[in-house]
This record gives structure tokens, C-alpha cells and sequence, in this order.
């Protein structure tokens, strides 16, 4: 398969699911939180097209509140744990020594623990007495940061220590440029270049990971619209009403698909001509991460 | 065959191949790999293909056996037979038979050629009880002796040894031996020497003259070492961008080339032929690019003596009356201009 | 060989050690935590300042952080994990009822897993490009991304509301297990299928395939007895992490399957800001998760024969 034959078409849902995010508020036809007791349940109408769920609230106004709900923290999430990976990542691959090995002793134990577990204990801190303050959106949002933040930590460190080793980074030393020049000039274009496209490949297990964490009813509070918890709500009267279980499932499905499609895309190099000249240097940046990943660990076995 | 200058040998061929054509499709690009080649090699007989790398050699040689890698397309054409069958119309469970039986192959680099995770003895003795027909203990047992008889010292130990845990030469003799293992009649080595060091080579290379010597099988040797062929080689086939170029005899290919290619390539061999005294040449320029071929000789861009007729007309593989045996080269400007007797 | 095993397991006893820790400061770090909590459980809202401080004092809780977790975990080792807040009953017997209800969800999954991604990894080998190939690639990759609530809900509206065959609730004999099983294999078993078809055919265009082909086999042979050997490595590291993400399934799993294991008991404790039990529970977690990590790592060592035996120098 190359480019011109890769389906484009499948992008459709996670496409979707960015422009809903953004215009829901023009998209709503009805408050997502307004409860209609004359309305239970109902099935598909011209004032509901989706229908109602158990507290009357219109499940097609709520399916796009939803929408926007998991997009708005989905950019957060990965904006703030792309920022601090790299952040602490690169600092500790260009400053190395002392500060590395404790830098890649907290990665290595965050990676120790599968991120959504780590989101969940970070909830489950966050319930205290000294957390109320904070909303449940966002003690959802800087749980899932935190828990996601060490992996592209990882991969900077590794492109860091990779550029660190190139000639024209002693050439740009011996001409007298500073740390941070290198570091902004030289180095942090191949670290963004590679850290991006695996956040892009990324954002549907976050999808995946709001969800279920508002499924488990740790996530997003209820009137806030949201489709692990529209789903989760539907379960009761699943005998019944198998819709109200379906259409907020097959959606969420739909959007991870497509974001787990164009991850694939990435990794086989099936990209559109535009960026393609950004991916090569990307992939020469993911390679020299793996080449340095090697290097450090027969490094290790020598020092053993 | 119409020659009567034919050896007796060439008269019982075991691999025979006519007007072969070997197209190769990959996503982006075809190639010809094959252009109407033809070859045969007999029992006791060494037939070396000698080509610059690309040139079609392993492709014409392993590609009617099916030993294509995977991922590519392939459009054989022409006649290829052994055992008496017709090689390009059988089965493919009949061709693995083969393939298993009748051809035994030894490949370039046998650190990547064998599998890392298998040992090596088992191998062997799984290929002697298939198609030798053997009892466990047996195929055991006489795997072992074809270690030993590979020059493998202490060959008990060596079954049950992995790749990892040999030196390259000693793997090459390891693939040899896996090749005899199943007692086959045709031995094709695709470039047996290239991947190690010069002072194993020449062992390498007189394990399987031996060994042909003994056995009395026949050899393809496919190689760009005109030393290797020197040593080895009854006959020569001189392949040029899928096409024969020269084929012969090997003492007068190798003494007395005829086709501008095959006296380019000599002259490329330093002390091959000191008595010619012309020194190392290159030849110039590049193999062409066989995606995009015309119809004329594909040598003419590189060549010496071309003529503005070599660009559209496609030279004939033609019997020449020179030296000691048959010989065919297909050049028509070279025997013209030369005044050699032909056809 | 041996050097590395000891290294590999001495690793894991110090990430052990850190993740540990690092998850006890965490928890306990928030001010008044456990010792408000167990008031406001045994009196109801009308605990005082002086009731909270008596309590920290009983339970040691204002002894510096590090004698905290020392002594915690001296007394984890000793089989004390300390009382629920959520349930009032020792942890130690929580576990004892809960591990093997999710040992037995994570085991059945995992064989589940495993024999589905193999015979559908080799399938779509076997097949090359061909209709099953691309038809298992789709649905590795549907598999891989759709919510394991979501399977859990279909298999539901399959199997309990549809046809009426398995229970959608609670534990009664090996049928109730059907539905948890399939919905926590889907994910892992899609992407370890993924996993072993890109691993042989990457496989199956080295040199030793076409050695393969030239002692004779056909081209399932050299899929069966020459690529998956060594695909070996890869398929274990990746059945590992896959196993370990397993975990999560679990939870979800149990939740909407009524079982009570471990990954139900953890929602409710941080729902009920149990955080004793969820200590407990993330110490089992680090130890499950490291323990699996470093099983893989020693397995894979040993599967390796260029590891298992190196060369001689």
C-alpha cells in the first residue's frame, strides 16, 4: 500500500471529532444537561434525533457536549505531558550524569506501572481533603498528565543523548555558541519532530483512557457530558434500550480507529507529500533514538 | 542440441534452461531480470555464472526453483527442467520436493543464511531422513559424518551447536554440509566465498571441488570471482544485464575472451592474465538500469567498440569455431571486425 | 548469564522498592488524610480536632515519612496491609477473597490471548496479502481500539440480552467467566496478532527463510519451523507489557461483570477514599507489574540461544 492507495476516508471520524469538538456549542440543539421528566427514554424524533436518556436529557446534544468534553482534555493531556517530557527528558539527556540517572529513575519507575493505573492512584490522591478545589474534570487532567508525561520523557532523553553525539554539535560548541543556542537550534527540532508524531498516534489511547476512567465514574462529573459516562449511564437499561449503549460506544470507537489509523500511517511513512519532508527528518531522528537506546544499554552491559 | 562440438556430458543435463525470461515486479518498479537466457550443467560438471552484481546470475539460476524472496512478483517464461520435469509448470508442493532433494544450495553469507534460532546438526539430520530415506539414528549419524566430512573438527560436538556459536568459515562448511544432506544431484553455490576472509576461501572453494570430485554431482557456481572460477569451472557463462554475453569452455573464455564484456572483465581481474600485460582496467561506466531497457545490446553505453547499429540491434548468441570446445558469444561487431569464424 | 539474572532481578527489587515508595508519599503526603477519615467513620461528621489528632497518634501517623514507610512495609511483608476503610475488614482478607477472583479473570484472558493472536497472526501469514490476511488485519485493529467497556457491553447484548446463553452478572460456574474472558483478550490478543504477522513476514524476507525454502519446505513449513522460532522474542516482550495492561481490563471488567477481584475493590477504594486499601492494592500492582516485567525479561533471556549461550570469547 502506498500513499495515493491509503484510505483517506478513515480519518473521517477523528476529523469529525475535532470539528464537533470545536463548534459543539453551534452543533447542540438542546442544553446537554437538561433533564425532561415528561421525556424518558424516548426513541429518535425531530426534537431529539438520538433520542432521550433515563433523565429525558437529549442524547444527541449530549453525544457532541461529549465530544468536546474529551477533545478539550484529550489537547490538554497531551499538550501539558508532551511539554514536560520533553522538558525534563532533554534536560536530562543534555545534562547528563548525576542528574540523569535520577531523572531516568523516576521515567523508569513511572513506566513501571501502566499510565492508566497510575491516572487512577493519582485520582484516587486527589479525593482528598486538600484536593477539593479542584474540579473532577481537572483532577482528571493533571492525573492523566502525569501519568503520560514519562514516556515522551524517555524518547526525548534518547534523541538528546543521539544529537549530542553528531559532529556539528562539537562544531557549533567549538564556535563558541551557548547550551540553550544548541539546544533551541540543533536539538530540539529532531526531539519535537519525533515526540509529535507519536502524540498524534497517541491520542486514541487518551481518547480511550478519558473514557474509561469517566466510565469507572472517575473521570468526568456527571453533568458534564461525557462518553465513557453516557455509556455507563445506558448500561442499566442496556435489556431495554441497547441504543443508549451503542451510540456513544460505536462513536468513541469510531474516533479511536481513526486516530489508531492515522498512528499507523505514521509509523509505515503513509503521509501526505506536505509533511513528508518533515517525517524524514523525523524518522532519521527516530532511528538515531534507537541507535542511542542501543548504544547506552551495551554501554550498561560493558560497565557491569 | 544442433552442436556437434557438445562434450558427452552436456548431452544428459540434470539442469536444464531454455529461453528463460524472468521478469520482477515490485510496487514501484519491473525489472528483466532474465532476458532469454539458456544454460545446462551435467552430472560431474561445474557450470560458473559470472556477472557483475545485478547482472541476473542468482535470479536465472534459483529463480526456476521458486528462491525469490518474498515481497516481489514474479513472471517466469521459457523452459527450465531437472529430474526429467518440467520446472515452471509443476506444483508447488512438488517443487519444495525438489528443491529439498534434487538441489542442494549454499548461499553467500551463512551467518545470516542459517537460522539463528535452530542448531545446526538437527537440520542436517532432518534433510538425510526425508529424502534419504534414513532412520532417526541413521540421519543422525550421517549427519554428523557430513559435518565431518565438510571439515568440521570434532563434529559431535558441532550438532548441536547454534550459528552464533561458530566461526564464518566453519558455518560455510555447516551450509555445505546441510546443502549434501539430502544427496542432491545439482549443487548451485551463490557466491559461496564473498562474505569471508580471503585465507577460508580458498578452503571453502576446494571442499566443494572435492566434494564434486567424490559425489560427482553437478555445480552451478555463481560468482564475480574470476579466481573462484579459475579453480573450480569446466564451463563459464558470461551474463551481462540478464543477458548471456559469452559462454564456454572456462580455459578459453579465460584465456581468450571474445565479447568486449567478458575482456573488460578480465582486464578488471588484476594478475589474472599478467602475460596480456594490459594491467587492471575498470570498465567504464555503469551497468544500465534494467527498468528501462531498449532493444539493442545492453552493453553498448560501456563498450569499446560499438557501432551505431549495436543501439538497435539485438546481438545473437552465435556459435564460434575457436579454441578447444564450443563457444558462443554474442557479438556480431567483435567476430565481424575480428574475422572470426562462425555461425 | 547468572550475572545478569541477579542484575535484572536486583533492578526490579529497587524499582520495587522506589514505585513503592514513591506511591506511599503520595498518599499518605495529603494532610489528615486516614486519621480524619477513620473519625468521621466511626463517629459520623461530628469528629473533632482532638479525636483526629488521638487517632494520628495511635497510628503513629505523626512519625517522619520515611518511619512511616518502613514500617509499613515491614508490616506488608508480615502479611499486614492494615484495615480497610471502605469495608472494615483487614486487607490481608480482602485479598484473600479478591486475588483469586482476578488471577483467574487475568489467567483466562491471558491463554485466551495468547492462542488467538498466534493462530490469527499465522493465518494472516499464511494467507500473504491475501482476503483473510487483510479481513484479520481489520479486525486486529477494530480490536485494538475499541473500548473493552464497550466489547463488554456488546457481548452483553449479544450473548445475555439477545440469546439468552451466559449470565451477564456475578460468578456461577465457567460459563459466567465466557463474556470477562473475551472482553479482556480482545485488546492484547489484537495487538500480540498484529505483533506476530508484521514479526513473520519480516522474518520470512531474512536469508534463512529462503534457506528454508532450499532444504525443501513449503512455505507454511518455513512460516511454522523456521519464522516463528524466531519471532520467539518479540512475541514474549510484547505478551508481557500486553499482559500487564491487562490489568486494567480487569478492572473495568469487573466492574461491569459484578466480580469481585482486586480491580473492583480499587475503584470503590478511591472512590471511598479508602486509602489504606488503595496502598494495599497499588503495592500488589507494583509487585504484579514488576514481577511480570522481569519473568518476560528472564524468559526471553533464556528462549535466546545467543544469550542463553554465548559464544566463547
Amino acid at each position: 500500500m502506498n500513499i495515493r492507495s491509503w484510505p483517506w476516508a478513515v480519518l473521517t471520524p477523528a476529523v469529525a471529532f475535532v470539528l464537533v469538538g470545536l463548534f459543539a456549542p453551534l452543533l447542540m440543539t438542546q442544553d446537554p444537561a437538561a433533564q425532561d421528566y415528561g421525556a424518558i427514554l424516548q426513541g429518535p424524533s425531530a426534537t431529539h434525533f438520538l433520542g432521550t436518556d433515563y433523565l429525558g436529557r437529549d442524547i444527541f446534544s449530549r453525544i457532541i457536549g461529549g465530544a468536546r468534553t474529551s477533545l478539550t482534555a484529550m489537547t490538554v493531556v497531551l499538550a501539558a505531558a508532551l511539554a514536560i517530557g520533553v522538558v525534563i527528558g532533554s534536560f536530562a539527556g543534555y545534562v547528563g550524569g548525576r542528574t540523569e540517572l535520577v531523572l531516568i529513575s523516576l521515567i523508569d519507575i513511572a513506566l513501571a506501572l501502566p499510565s492508566l493505573i497510575i491516572a487512577l492512584a493519582l485520582i484516587g490522591v486527589f479525593s482528598g481533603e486538600a484536593w477539593t478545589w479542584l474540579s473532577d474534570f481537572w483532577k482528571m487532567v493533571i492525573a492523566l498528565t502525569l501519568a503520560w508525561w514519562a514516556n515522551y520523557a524517555r524518547m526525548s532523553r534518547a534523541v538528546v543523548v543521539a544529537e549530542l553525539q553528531q559532529p556539528y554539535i562539537e562544531a557549533a560548541r567549538v564556535m563558541g555558541a551557548s547550551h540553550l543556542w544548541i539546544f533551541v537550534r540543533h536539538i530540539l527540532p529532531h526531539v519535537l519532530g519525533l515526540v509529535v508524531v507519536y502524540a498524534s498516534a497517541d491520542a486514541g489511547a487518551l481518547v480511550l483512557a478519558i473514557a474509561t476512567l469517566s466510565f469507572l465514574g472517575l473521570g468526568v462529573a456527571p453533568p458534564t457530558p461525557e462518553w465513557g459516562q453516557i455509556l455507563v449511564d445506558g448500561m442499566s437499561y442496556i435489556e431495554e434500550y441497547p441504543s443508549l449503549v451503542i451510540i456513544p460506544g460505536v462513536a468513541l470507537t469510531a474516533v479511536v480507529v481513526s486516530f489508531n489509523l492515522l498512528g499507523e500511517a505514521f509509523a509505515l511513512q503513509k503521509v501526505p507529500r506536505a509533511v513528508r519532508g518533515g517525517l524524514l527528518r523525523r524518522k532519521r531522528a527516530a532511528r538515531a533514538a534507537e541507535e542511542a537506546a542501543r548504544g547506552a544499554a551495551e554501554a550498561a552491559e560493558v560497565r557491569a | 542440441m544442433s552442436d556437434s562440438t557438445l562434450s558427452p556430458a552436456e548431452a544428459r543435463p540434470v539442469y536444464a534452461v531454455e529461453s528463460l525470461v524472468i521478469d520482477l515486479y515490485t510496487p514501484t518498479l519491473s525489472v528483466r531480470a532474465v532476458d532469454g537466457a539458456s544454460f545446462h550443467v551435467a552430472p560431474g560438471e561445474t557450470l560458473a555464472v559470472v556477472g557483475e552484481s545485478g547482472s541476473g546470475k542468482t535470479v536465472m539460476t534459483l529463480g526456476p526453483l521458486g528462491l525469490l524472496p518474498e515481497g516481489v512478483a514474479v513472471d517466469l517464461r521459457g523452459a527450465a527442467r531437472a529430474d526429467g520435469r518440467d520446472l515452471l509448470t509443476m506444483s508447488a508442493k512438488d517443487l519444495s520436493a525438489l528443491r529439498g532433494g534434487y538441489f542442494g544450495v549454499i548461499f553467500q553469507d551463512p551467518i545470516s543464511a542459517l537460522n539463528p534460532m535452530l542448531k545446526i546438526g538437527p537440520q542436517l539430520a532432518r534433510q538425510a531422513e526425508l529424502y534419504q530415506g534414513l532412520s532417526p539414528e541413521a540421519a543422525r549419524k550421517e549427519a554428523v559424518s557430513l559435518l565431518a566430512r565438510s571439515g568440521i573438527p570434532d563434529p559431535e560436538d558441532r550438532f548441536n551447536r547454534y550459528p552464533h556459536e561458530l566461526s564464518g568459515g566453519m558455518l560455510q562448511r555447516a551450509m555445505i554440509a546441510l546443502a549434501l544432506a539430502a544427496r542432491p544431484r545439482v549443487l548451485i553455490a551463490d557466491e559461496p566465498t564473498t562474505a569471508l576472509d580471503a585465507t577460508v576461501q580458498a578452503q571453502i572453494l576446494s571442499l566443494i571441488r572435492q566434494i564434486q570430485k567424490e559425489d560427482g554431482i553437478a555445480v552451478i557456481l555463481i560468482t564475480h570471482d574470476i579466481g573462484a572460477v579459475s579453480v573450480l569451472a569446466d564451463r563459464v557463462m558470461v551474463l551481462y544485464a540478464g543477458q548471456v554475453a559469452e559462454e564456454g569452455v572456462a580455459v578459453d573464455v579465460l584465456t581468450d575472451p571474445i565479447h568486449p564484456y567478458t575482456r573488460g572483465l578480465l582486464a578488471s581481474v588484476p594478475d589474472f592474465r599478467s602475460e596480456t600485460a594490459v594491467g587492471t582496467r575498470e570498465i567504464p561506466g555503469l551497468p544500465p538500469n534494467q527498468a528501462s531497457l531498449e532493444a539493442g545490446c545492453r552493453f553498448v553505453d560501456r563498450c569499446e567498440r560499438a557501432r551505431p547499429g549495436c543501439r538497435t540491434r539485438r546481438p545473437e548468441l552465435t556459435a564460434v569455431r575457436r579454441g578447444v570446445a564450443a563457444r558462443r558469444v554474442a557479438c556480431p561487431v567483435v567476430l565481424e571486425e575480428e574475422g572470426i569464424a562462425h555461425g | 548469564m547468572q550475572r545478569m539474572f541477579l542484575r535484572r532481578t536486583g533492578l526490579a527489587l529497587l524499582l520495587m522498592i522506589a514505585a513503592s515508595a514513591l506511591t506511599f508519599v503520595l498518599i499518605t503526603a495529603a494532610p489528615g488524610n486516614v486519621a480524619a477519615l477513620i473519625a468521621e467513620r466511626s463517629v459520623g461528621a461530628g469528629a473533632d480536632g482532638a479525636m483526629i489528632r488521638r487517632i494520628e497518634e495511635e497510628l503513629g501517623l505523626n512519625d517522619p515519612l520515611p518511619v512511616r514507610y518502613l514500617r509499613w512495609l515491614g508490616d506488608a511483608a508480615t502479611g499486614d496491609f492494615g484495615v480497610s476503610l471502605r469495608s472494615g475488614k483487614p486487607m490481608a482478607e480482602e485479598f484473600a477473597t479478591r486475588i483469586p477472583v482476578t488471577a483467574m479473570l487475568l489467567a483466562g484472558g491471558g491463554v485466551l490471548a495468547l492462542v488467538l493472536s498466534l493462530a490469527f497472526g499465522i493465518a494472516g501469514a499464511v494467507s500473504n496479502g491475501g482476503v483473510l490476511d487483510r479481513l484479520l488485519h481489520g479486525l486486529a485493529l477494530l480490536g485494538a481500539s475499541t473500548p473493552n467497556f464497550f466489547v463488554a457491553a456488546l457481548l452483553v447484548i449479544a450473548f445475555s440480552v439477545g440469546l439468552g446463553w451466559l449470565p451477564s452478572f456475578g460468578v456461577s460456574g465457567i460459563s459466567s467467566w465466557l463474556m470477562p474472558w473475551m472482553t479482556i483478550a480482545l485488546f492484547p490478543g489484537s495487538v500480540l496478532a498484529r505483533v506476530v504477522r508484521v514479526n513473520l513476514q519480516e522474518a520470512m524476507s531474512r536469508p534463512f527463510a529462503t534457506t528454508g525454502f532450499a532444504k525443501g519446505l513449503t512455505r507454511r513449513a518455513v512460516l511454522v519451523r523456521e519464522a516463528l522460532p524466531n519471532i520467539l522474542i518479540p512475541f514474549m516482550t510484547t505478551f508481557g507489557a500486553q499482559f500487564t495492561l491487562m490489568m486494567i481490563g480487569a478492572i473495568v471488567v469487573e466492574r461491569v461483570f459484578g466480580l469481585n477481584g482486586i480491580g473492583a475493590f480499587f475503584i470503590e477504594a478511591i472512590r471511598f477514599r479508602d486509602f489504606i486499601g488503595m496502598q494495599a492494592v497499588l503495592l500488589l500492582f507494583v509487585v504484579f507489574f514488576v514481577t511480570v516485567n522481569l519473568i518476560v525479561d528472564i524468559a526471553a533471556m533464556l528462549a535466546d540461544p545467543r544469550l542463553r549461550r554465548p559464544k566463547r570469547a
